[in-house]
């Protein structure tokens, strides 16, 4: 009991208590803004990553491709732990937008509806929104060959990070000119000036979020891409087949089966025509397939989290400080304590309890402070915007939204139990020194 | 001489001293690492701009005959060292069986190119060979050469990301390799949508047609930004335009890069080229005042300058956020110096019984605490230092211990981390840090100084 007493005692009265208590409350604030942005950062990135992938990708980085896919779609479909399939045809070209100059794109050939059911691409588009069917079909005209355009090709971002979307899209003309490679990688019809050139006419833009896929993607009809870049004729071929899984498969489960079955599937074609270009297929997850860009974020959020935690040696540092004058101070209390009866463990366990309130109302009062900044971030940034023109982010060079703001109780509880175990840490030795106090030094009429 | 004394003997006997120190060396050490990579990262960001373009940029609205001579006018003005036209364009280059790739294509004289830019130092075989570099190929003068970029053929090794130039080279050198490109060749009035043409605003159609130049790589780029090298081909300018406008009777390009003479003031210099293009466009070329206006003539600092002050506005952001948790410092320094003066209570007396006044223990405080400043943030620079100079080999490290690849060039531009430190935010930020001790000893500074000898000597 008198432990309990004492620690609020010096918690109220010893001053220099509050100091310790600032200081975690400090740090907890800053800790939980920083990883609450940056994690809303890499969360979205990753969801945005995972909804242009879906599940899991069988695909190959060749532009060759590779075939017997409808094949190997029907096995895929006739599982029970997979919900659909949907084949891709990804190429370079050049783009030409109107009587403007040819830019290089990336090129993928999707059938939109069924795409949409394996991806989240039917929620980029924005004149087909849920409607992809209708998603390579002009307004003005549902007879010509439409394409759908990322949106960072297509129109400009303002200050806010919004694009000037029309009430409807002029009739824009994209000429799209792919390289048509044969089944062994050579190129297809190399005699002829203008074959695999086609006019295509904008039906739709596409905003995944992802600024290198809306800044560089040309969708086109799944079968136009692939008469484009060669792969069409008796022996179709396609770049990847993106697969979605029922609900509550798990991923890993879902890839393992997925990978088991494209083995068997290439033992039993191994003899066919063009088995050789099954060497390249790779059985990927979502996340597997998408690792360049997604480690790189995952690997700055660690990089930061190192550095909060050596800053966070100047906490343990404070409580250290603090602890050993309380100590100092109060030897004549220990002393007392100890000349009745009271062990060094008790001792030991005043002190580490004391560091534990420090650490638990320091965290409280940082989360809090933290919680209502970030509840506001948006906001004194839209005033900062408007009175001096800052932005956290330029939105026209970053495809960023609002400021993420969306507190993880995970990652809020890792800092809580950090910040109390740093406080603990920094209370060991003083409550050592304490423990090891003897009442007949701390107590005679020279220490008094 | 007592106060140094004193000094001396806190530092040496009170270890909790020691604790002041490392923290303040910590902070000052990370804020110094940080600044340092940051404005060293914007510092190459620049230079990349500068070797790939030179000092200045001409970017005129359309592509311009008779360039020659407008870089013969440019280079007779004291402003211009050098200048090099480039005709631009983009297109897609087939590797061999099944390897394509999106890319930039830059026509270029070589020889004019390097001497503006740092093209020959990029070059693998003829950065080290004496003389100026050219697209031929050695025992073939006849075959179209040309550079390609070091990504566009290889990509960077996953652990390391260091390319095998040597066998780059072997591999590729030599090599006949197809580039696909496109331009509009004709203007058929009225013409509808169909086909492969498109029509513009006036009704006009134009065609685009597919070119196909096939070349012999002679050279492999390498300037250690990735985008540059991942992106880019060179061709013979004359090549290039032969190809695309087969029809222009004179030399055309839409860019030329400008090298600046040293010691001309970048205003002075900009109004000089300014005048120079003015007069050849409405002379030479025809064109009227509002095209000519639309001309952007700009240093290659001007044309990042948007992404550079975002850089800056990050770092600072940065910087902001590791100083404010960096402020536990002055606590740290307040609890040590406060706890110093509570237990130095007898010592403090003592000197003002033998008559030293309360200014002087003041004195005694504050030159601790900038003692203790001087130290910790000495000690961080040093660290600071030590840490930025190597930390290309303690990335390497980490990679070989816990085989994390922090640094990669496709995500951050070059392929070595710029670790070049940065003397003038060091002198702030240790400045800073020693003003953060001297403050937070300020309090306690000031309780030693109230202390009075009667109460603290007296036998009770």
């Amino acid at each position: 009991m008198y432990k309990v007493v004492l620690v609020f005692r010096y918690l109220l009265r010893k001053r220099i208590s509050y100091l310790a208590f600032f200081s975690v409350s400090l740090c907890v604030f800053i800790v939980a803004v920083v990883m609450t942005v940056m994690r809303g950062l890499v969360t979205d990135f990753k969801d945005k990553n995972h909804r242009f992938v879906g599940d899991c990708v069988v695909g190959t980085e060749s532009l060759v491709g590779f075939a017997y896919y409808e094949d190997f779609m029907k096995v895929l479909e006739g599982q029970d732990f997979v919900e659909c399939t949907s084949p891709v045809i990804k190429s370079y070209a050049l783009c030409r937008r109107g009587s403007g100059p040819s830019v290089g794109v990336e090129v993928f050939g999707i059938d939109a509806e069924r795409h949409s059911r394996v991806t989240g691409f039917g929620e980029t588009l924005h004149y087909h929104k849920g409607a992809p069917r209708q998603a390579f079909e002009p307004v003005f005209d549902s007879n010509i060959p439409g394409c759908i355009v990322g949106v960072d090709l297509w129109l400009p971002r303002d200050s806010q990070g919004r694009y000037s979307y029309q009430q409807s899209l002029s009739e824009e003309a994209v000429v799209i000119s792919c390289v048509a490679l044969t089944a062994s990688g050579a190129l297809a019809k190399g005699g002829l000036e203008i074959v695999n050139t086609k006019t295509f006419w904008c039906s739709d833009t596409s905003e995944s979020g992802l600024a290198r896929v809306d800044g560089s993607v040309v969708y086109l009809p799944f079968e136009w891409a692939q008469m484009l870049c060669g792969m069409g004729g008796p022996d179709k071929r396609t770049s990847s087949v993106y697969i979605k899984f029922r609900g509550g498969v798990k991923f890993e489960r879902g890839c393992a089966g997925v990978a088991s079955l494209w083995e068997e599937f290439v033992r039993a074609n191994g003899g066919k025509k063009l088995s050789g270009l099954f060497s390249q297929v790779k059985v990927e997850s979502w996340k597997g397939y998408r690792r360049e860009f997604i480690a790189a974020m995952e690997k700055e959020q660690t990089m930061l989290i190192v550095l909060f935690a050596l800053l966070g040696v100047t906490t343990v540092f404070i409580v250290f400080v603090v602890f050993y004058m309380i100590v100092s101070h109060k030897s004549k209390d220990i002393g007392i304590l100890e000349s009745i009866g009271a062990s060094r463990a008790g001792i030991v366990r005043l002190f580490l309890g004391f560091a534990f309130l420090v650490g638990v109302l320091g965290s409280f009062i940082g989360v809090v402070a933290g919680g209502l900044f970030l509840l506001n971030i948006n906001q004194i940034e839209g005033w900062l915007f408007e009175h001096f023109e800052f932005q956290l982010w330029d939105r026209t060079i970053y495809a960023i939204g609002d400021i993420p703001n969306k507190a993880d109780y995970r990652v809020l509880l890792i800092i809580v139990i950090s910040a109390i175990f740093a406080c603990l840490l920094g209370a060991l030795v003083p409550s050592w020194q304490a423990a090891r106090l003897k009442p007949v030094e701390s107590l005679q009429v020279g220490q008094l | 001489m007592l106060k140094f004394l004193l000094w001396f003997r806190y530092l040496h006997k009170r270890k909790i001293v020691l604790l002041g120190i490392a923290a303040v060396a910590l902070s000052t050490a990370l804020l110094i690492v940080v600044s340092s990579l940051f404005t060293g990262f914007i510092k190459a960001f620049e230079l990349a701009a500068v070797q790939a373009i030179g000092d200045v940029i001409v970017a005129p609205p359309f592509r311009f005959a008779k360039y020659p001579l407008f870089i013969e006018r440019l280079e007779r003005t004291g402003a211009v060292e050098a200048a090099t036209a480039t005709l631009s364009g983009q297109g897609l280059v087939h590797l061999g069986k099944g390897r394509v790739r999106a890319v930039k294509v830059w026509g270029i004289e070589p020889a004019k190119q390097s001497k503006v830019t740092g093209l020959k130092k990029s070059l693998c075989r003829q950065g080290r060979l004496p003389g100026e570099p050219s697209f031929e190929m050695p025992g073939s003068a006849e075959a179209t050469g040309g550079f390609v970029g070091i990504g566009v053929v290889a990509e960077p090794d996953e652990k390391t990301d260091e390319y095998d130039f040597e066998g780059v080279e072997k591999a590729i050198i030599g090599q006949k390799v197809v580039l696909i490109t496109g331009t509009e060749t004709e203007t058929i009035p009225g013409a509808g949508p169909a086909g492969s043409s498109s029509a513009d605003s006036t009704g006009a159609s134009t065609r685009f047609r597919r070119r196909n130049i096939p070349f012999f790589v002679s050279d492999i780029v390498f300037t250690g930004v990735y985008p540059l090298d991942k992106d880019f081909v060179y061709l013979p300018i004359e090549e290039l335009q032969k190809t695309l406008y087969p029809d222009e009777a004179s030399p055309t390009a839409d860019q030329v890069h400008i090298k600046l003479s040293r010691g001309v003031p970048i205003e002075v210099a900009l109004a000089e080229i300014r005048g120079v293009w003015e007069t050849f466009a409405s002379e030479q070329l025809g064109w009227r005042s509002y095209l000519i206006k639309y001309t952007d003539i700009e240093t290659a600092g001007q044309l990042q300058s948007r992404y550079v002050a975002e850089l800056f506005k990050q770092m600072g952001i940065l910087l902001l956020i590791f100083g404010v948790v960096s402020f536990g410092v002055v606590l740290l320094v307040f609890c040590i110096f406060y706890m110093m003066a509570r237990l130095k209570q007898k010592d403090v007396a003592i000197l003002k019984s033998f008559g030293a006044a309360s200014r002087s223990v003041v004195f005694v405080f504050f030159g601790f605490g900038a003692c203790i400043g001087l130290v910790g943030s000495g000690l961080g620079t040093v660290i600071g230092y030590v840490v930025t100079r190597n930390v290309n080999a303690i990335e390497e490290w980490i990679r070989i211990i816990f085989g994390l690849k922090l640094w990669k060039s496709s995500v951050y531009m070059f392929s070595h981390i710029p670790s070049v430190v940065n003397w003038h935010s060091v002198l702030i930020i240790a400045c800073s840090a020693s003003a953060a001790v001297v403050i937070g000893a300020l309090i306690p500074a000031i309780v030693a100084a109230r202390t009075v000898p009667v109460n603290v000597l007296r036998y009770e």
